[in-house]
């Protein structure tokens, strides 16, 4: 009778492991139009290979009667165009947590993006 | 002022990994903002100055110089042990009106545009759109620069068309720091642009059919691409059918290029019962099922009139493998844990998997984007159409006897090119390529370079006529190859390097690439007039 208890809640951890696991994805978004800025010299070794990709990996904080929050996109040189060509956003876990035990004032921003190549 | 970024690098390598090669500095020149030099031929000649001074600054240190774009080349062809020079950021273009035309060019000043040297296949496509035009091909997708695409002969298997440089009317060269060192190229038999144009881009004409064809497909060695003339035209559909047909069909259709009997697709087929003629074949060939299937997969694409509201062809486009050979090889190989053995297990048990699509968009549209898929390989042979089957028995053997390699076959057709030392010499020629993932050469695996050479020997002793695609892996060593492929023409387009460029340029546009083929041979040249302009 114990093993079988054990057995189970050893089952109910592992799809409780499962669940939380999925929790974790990145979608990606990329437009069918324009070039993206790109690298040189070529030194990931992923998708964004050949892409001037930039990394954003940081928790915002929200004021109290702030609803949402708008990261801008500025002209850099790394960013010369100051369009957008791919977004990728990440969440996991540990965001979904940040932001449910503050109440949504902390928000975890995992994002990586691709700006146009500038003309 | 074009600003330059300068960085001290170890090593330089190609976005699928076929270095690392070591490198010294890496420039990046970025134009002029267009607030403070709106304008385009301002800008444009400024970065002219720019690349001189970096011309310069490398000779007084007497080393090499090379410019590159994408990195797609497989080969070495782009790289330079000291210097390179990152150019797609020099971006800009410019359309023509008919009084920039020479008074005998044939060409519509509507269709011709001048693309700077860093423009990508895809942002022309793009800047084009928006006069109504489009390129005539381009290669499987649209990541190279115009520069990079002639200088190594990107092609597609659009049959009846030819390769990018074969749309190519007029090159701008900087070819040394001084002042003279601008040099605008045509042909003397098809002019295209008149005097003033060239003036305007400080450049001294050389209208000469020679000396135009060997810098056309130059191997980044007729001295820095800074503007490609190209001609375009109206915008147009492709209707893309991918499907298995017959093994045997798919080889005659091959050797004969004879489309009018084949009628595969009824849509294709007219009222009299004859079949169109495609823009575009390839056939994909999985050589390790070569016993066991008794189908090919094939791609076919039509011309069609433009028109707006032709479905959405992104659905199809992005799901298709059957895009781009490394693709295929690299879906395959997707299914099995990343080890080589298991991957070629998978290519024995797999057939191609199954398809039947169709879609319709421009030529921008179906040659869309391909992102990275890791280290790939590609080694890619030209013949004669007429020799396609006999080639792909032969290299099929050697790819298995001598390996077996983690890659698969395809084969693509192009029609003949004026360029000296273009790979596609032949009445239409068939690229037989061989894709597939890097492996790692310690492994009992054999080397790539190995493989290559079995293959050359192989067709050498069955005595077909080949050529190797520039920018594709390949033992580049092999003793005399070039001569063997080129005769003649190899001789020719030393020649026009060696008149055209200064002793000292020739030694700063050289790299190991052009030490293996041989091709920086010095020529002597008899002939005053070689390089004179015709006209």
């Amino acid at each position: 009778m114990k093993t079988k208890n054990y057995l189970i809640l050893g089952l109910f951890m592992l799809f409780i492991v499962m669940l939380l696991m999925q929790s974790c994805y990145s979608v990606r978004l990329r437009s069918v139009e324009g070039t993206y800025e790109p690298a040189a010299p070529l030194v990931r070794n992923d998708y964004y290979r050949n892409m001037e990709v930039i990394e954003i990996d940081t928790v915002i904080t929200l004021g109290a009667i702030d609803k949402d929050f708008t990261y801008l996109i500025k002209k850099s040189d790394r960013c010369p165009s100051g369009k957008l060509h791919t977004v990728e956003y990440r969440n996991t876990l540990g965001a979904v947590l940040l932001s449910g035990i503050t109440f949504g004032r902390k928000r975890k921003v995992k994002i990586k993006y691709v700006c146009m190549k500038s003309n | 002022m074009a600003r330059t970024t300068k960085l001290s690098l170890n090593e330089w390598d190609t976005l699928h990994n076929n270095g690392p090669w070591k490198l010294k500095t890496l420039y990046k020149t970025k134009l002029e903002a267009s607030s403070l030099m709106p304008s385009d031929i301002d800008r444009y000649n400024d970065a002219a100055q720019e690349i001189q001074r970096l011309l310069t600054e490398t000779k007084n240190k007497n080393e090499g110089f090379r410019a590159y774009g994408s990195a797609w080349s497989m080969s070495n062809i782009a790289h330079q042990k000291d210097r390179m020079h990152f150019n797609a950021h020099m971006n800009t273009y410019f359309s023509f009106k008919d009084q920039d035309l020479h008074a005998l060019s044939r060409y519509a000043a509507e269709n011709l545009f001048l693309f700077q040297c860093g423009n990508i296949i895809k942002e022309i496509s793009e800047k084009l759109e928006g006069h109504s035009k489009s390129l005539k091909t381009t290669g499987a997708s649209n990541g190279q620069t115009i520069a990079g695409c002639i200088s190594t002969g990107v092609h597609g298997s659009a049959v009846n068309v030819g390769s990018v440089q074969d749309y190519v009317a007029g090159l701008n060269l900087i070819i040394g720091p001084n002042p003279g060192d601008i040099v605008y190229l045509e042909r003397h038999t098809k002019p295209a642009l008149n005097d003033v144009f060239a003036q305007k881009l400080r450049s001294r004409v050389i209208r000469n059919d020679g000396l135009f064809n060997a810098a056309l497909v130059g191997l980044g060695s007729f001295g820095f691409i800074h503007g490609v003339v190209i001609e375009a035209q109206n915008l147009f559909l492709l209707k893309r059918y991918v499907k298995k047909i017959k093994k045997e069909t798919a080889l005659e259709l091959a050797e004969k290029l004879n489309f009018k009997s084949f009628k595969g697709i009824p849509e294709e087929v007219n009222s009299s019962g004859e079949a169109n003629t495609p823009y575009h074949y390839k056939v994909f060939i999985n050589q390790y099922r070569e016993d066991k299937d008794k189908d090919y997969v094939v791609e076919f694409m039509y011309k069609k009139p433009f028109k707006l509201n032709y479905p959405d062809p992104f659905p199809v486009i992005k799901k298709s493998i059957y895009r781009d050979l490394v693709n295929v090889a690299v879906e395959i190989g997707s299914r099995v844990p990343s080890t080589i053995p298991l991957f070629i297990n998978a290519l024995k048990k797999s057939i191609l998997p199954k398809v039947d699509e169709t879609s319709m968009g421009t030529l921008a549209e179906t040659f869309w984007d391909a992102p990275y898929q890791g280290p790939a390989f590609a080694i890619s042979f030209g013949v004669d159409h007429t020799d396609s089957k006999e080639a792909l028995k032969i290299l099929s053997k050697v790819s298995i006897d001598e390996g077996p390699m983690p890659g698969i076959f395809a084969m693509r057709f192009i029609k003949k090119s004026d360029a000296t030392l273009s790979f596609a010499r032949f009445p239409t020629t068939c690229m037989i390529e061989i894709d597939g993932v890097l492996w790692n050469e310690k492994k009992k695996l054999g080397t790539l370079k190995d493989l290559s050479r079995k293959m050359i020997e192989a067709l050498q002793l069955h005595g077909i006529a080949f050529t190797l695609h520039w920018g594709k892996n390949a033992d580049w060593n092999f003793p005399g190859l070039v001569d063997h492929m080129y005769g003649q023409d190899a001789v020719n387009w030393r020649k026009y390097r060696c008149a055209l460029l200064s002793e000292d340029m020739q030694k700063l546009f050289l790299n190991d690439f052009l030490k293996e083929t041989i091709l920086s041979k010095k020529e002597t040249v008899l002939d005053p007039d070689l390089i004179k302009s015709l006209l």
